[in-house]
């Protein structure tokens, strides 16, 4: 048995009224300083270049993928949370993906298939935000990662730059 | 046998046999492009350069390939010399190399790749464009053909020319001009195209079949047997995420098939990949249609039905293993009857190089087993006076056909354990097995030597093994239901 000895108090503190115009002068003191919160849904965090969101596909000019479904990202990713398939195109480009599946849940936004891709395909975009209702909606299609180039661009030139360090 | 010393170690070495095969037998890895040890030697490629010290004279850097092994010859695989040798090699194979690996099947297994990365410089020095040649070129059926990757080792046209003995390739053209052709682009025919596409040292030759549909390093490789001829080419089956079997290569055997094997069993996935699988167990139900049910109830029913009847027919699938073959055979016994296995015509496929026309990969086996061949005449005649029908195993039902199913007595029962659903009116009970990419088991071929089949992914839900099956079944048949109940 452990006895804990209270402080006894003392008599401004047992008058009840002093502190209790200490403490609502806190409040009311901090009530006209400005705010330091943010009103996070309506007021969105933030990014730039070098945030690390999800990963999203870059779509060139024609509006095909970059892509050409080499599985390199695949290879190199953690936690395994892409899946391709490849298939045939009629174009010089021999190759492009059938199905690209990242399953968002598995996802941990390391940024290796970013590293991994030699066709600057796969960028770490700036959208973080991921909800969904069911566990299939969070494994994302070609449908929901493509992205256009100049929407990856700033993170295009982010990463060619870092790149020219070694 | 000679005795030679390579890297400090003395080893004895075939003197038939170059002195790059001596290297690789003896653990030390060579690289090499155009040297296949089931092919001729030509020595095109030089990048198997290794330094040989002889007698008095000076080491010097000689092909491994093309250079017989002689006794007391010093060999250094990994000497600086020999380095740069393969280095200033790979720099011209790289010259005219398209960089695209990304796109290219063959990266993960190529051995451009893996070389260039272990010797080669990291840039290149030329800053002329690289050549420009065709990238699909259609070689027939089974081959596309990228000229530009071809670094001109010539294992293609050596194959054509030695193991079908069919010279269709040529190496046309000069210098930097030389491509790999045939005559007047006339498709490659034969059965064996397919193995161009493995002694392919680059991704030049490639499957149509296989054709962007998986990166090797994705795949499972599994050694097994291959089933489509009485030879039983070792084989391995390749499968993709537990899924699909996305090709079927050879296997080196020396005792069956050397190096190759035919486009008939390597082009055989089709069967295996069909997705109309039989469930664990359908029973017919009152209003006539296949309905599926508890395993266990099937078994039940089977077990009744062979208690009771008086001239049953057992007939086995030719795939059917030794072991399988056995289990079968002891359910025959126990039902004091002699179970069969079907035996296909011979096809026309056979050849004097690999294929040999039987259909059945097990033929010896499954005649070791006491089982005894039966062809459709046999069958027709066999199955009019049954007055049950067990069939077992893969592919029978598409062997025997459907109107062999129709001209079956009608009070007759059928009890069919197959890998492929029915729905033909004949078909009393079905229940699922597993194929031969998902069991295991032996084949015994031809030449009396086994081949092992194994499991490479694994079955559908709930689907027993042949030999559970059956053995759930000889060790209860004859005895009354009380005793049965699991």
């Amino acid at each position: 048995m452990v006895i804990v000895k209270r402080k006894t108090l003392t008599l401004a503190e047992r008058l009840y009224l002093p502190e209790i115009l200490r403490g609502m002068s806190i409040t009311f003191g901090k009530m006209f300083k400005p705010k330091i919160t943010r009103q996070y849904p309506e007021e969105p965090l933030p990014t730039n270049e070098v945030t690390r969101g999800q990963p999203r596909l870059r779509a060139l000019v024609d509006g095909n993928l970059a892509c050409v479904s080499c599985g390199l990202c695949e290879a190199a990713c953690p936690a395994y949370a892409i899946t391709i398939d490849g298939q045939e195109t009629d174009r010089f480009i021999e190759r492009e993906p059938e199905k690209f599946e990242i399953d968002m849940l598995r996802c941990i936004l390391c940024g290796f298939c970013e590293e991994a891709c030699p066709k600057e395909a796969i960028f770490m975009s700036t959208e973080l935000e991921l909800a969904g209702f069911t566990r299939a909606s969070f494994k994302y299609g070609i449908d929901k990662l493509k992205r256009s180039t100049e929407e990856l661009a700033p993170r295009m030139e982010y990463i060619k730059r870092i790149n020219q360090r070694w | 046998m000679t005795k030679i010393i390579v890297n400090g170690r003395e080893v004895e070495a075939d003197p038939q046999k170059p002195l790059i095969a001596a290297c690789h037998e003896h653990g030390e890895h060579v690289p090499h492009y155009c040297y296949h040890p089931g092919l001729s030697v030509v020595g095109s490629c030089r990048i198997c350069q290794v330094e040989v010290k002889q007698g008095e004279m000076p080491a010097r850097v000689v092909a491994a390939c093309r250079t017989p092994v002689a006794e007391g010859m010093v060999v250094n695989t990994e000497s600086q010399g020999a380095h740069d040798s393969r280095r200033e090699c790979l720099e011209f194979l790289l010259k005219n190399h398209p960089l695209d690996c990304p796109i290219c099947d063959k990266a993960g297994e190529c051995t451009l790749q893996d070389y260039s990365f272990q010797e080669a410089q990291a840039e290149g020095r030329t800053s002329e464009p690289r050549r420009k040649l065709e990238k699909r070129k259609d070689l027939g059926d089974v081959i596309l053909l990228d000229q530009e990757r071809c670094i001109l080792c010539s294992r293609c046209v050596r194959f054509m020319d030695e193991v079908p003995k069919s010279p269709q390739l040529c190496i046309s053209g000069r210098g930097s001009h030389s491509v790999v052709e045939t005559w007047q682009d006339a498709p490659l025919t034969g059965n064996y195209q397919g193995n161009l596409a493995d002694v392919c040292p680059v991704g030049a030759l490639t499957l149509k079949d296989f054709r962007f549909q998986a990166r090797v390093w994705n795949l499972t490789r599994v050694p097994s047997t291959c089933s489509e001829c009485s030879r039983g080419c070792s084989i391995s089956v390749e499968v993709l995420r537990d899924g699909e079997v996305k090709r079927m290569r050879p296997r080196p055997n020396e005792d069956v098939n050397g190096y190759w094997m035919c486009d008939h069993g390597r082009f055989s996935e089709g069967e295996l990949n069909r997705s109309d699988r039989m469930g664990p167990a359908a029973m017919r139900n009152d209003a006539g249609q296949l309905e599926a049910a508890d395993p266990h109830d099937a078994l039940r029913v089977v077990r009744n039905l062979l208690s009771i009847q008086s001239n049953a027919l057992f007939l086995a699938s030719p795939y059917l293993t030794l072991e399988e073959g056995e289990a079968f055979s002891q359910l025959a016994k126990s039902c004091s009857t002699q179970a069969a296995f079907f035996s296909p015509e011979p096809n026309e496929l056979g050849d004097d190089v690999l294929h040999t026309g039987d259909p059945c990969p097990n033929r010896r086996g499954l005649q070791e087993a006491g089982l005894k061949p039966m062809d459709s005449e046999e069958w027709a005649a066999a199955s009019a006076s049954a007055d049950c029908v067990l069939l077992v195993g893969e592919r029978l039902l598409d062997m025997l056909g459907d109107e062999a199913l129709d001209a079956l007595p009608t009070a007759q029962r059928l009890v069919v354990m197959e890998c492929r659903t029915s729905n033909h009116p004949a078909i009393d009970i079905a229940m699922g097995v597993p194929n031969r990419v998902e069991r295991s088991g032996t084949w015994i071929n031809v030449d009396g030597t086994p081949g092992a089949i194994r499991a490479a992914r694994s079955a559908p839900q709930g689907v027993r093994t042949i030999v559970d099956l059956l053995g759930s079944l000889t060790s209860a048949s004859g005895q009354p239901e009380e005793a049965l109940s699991s």
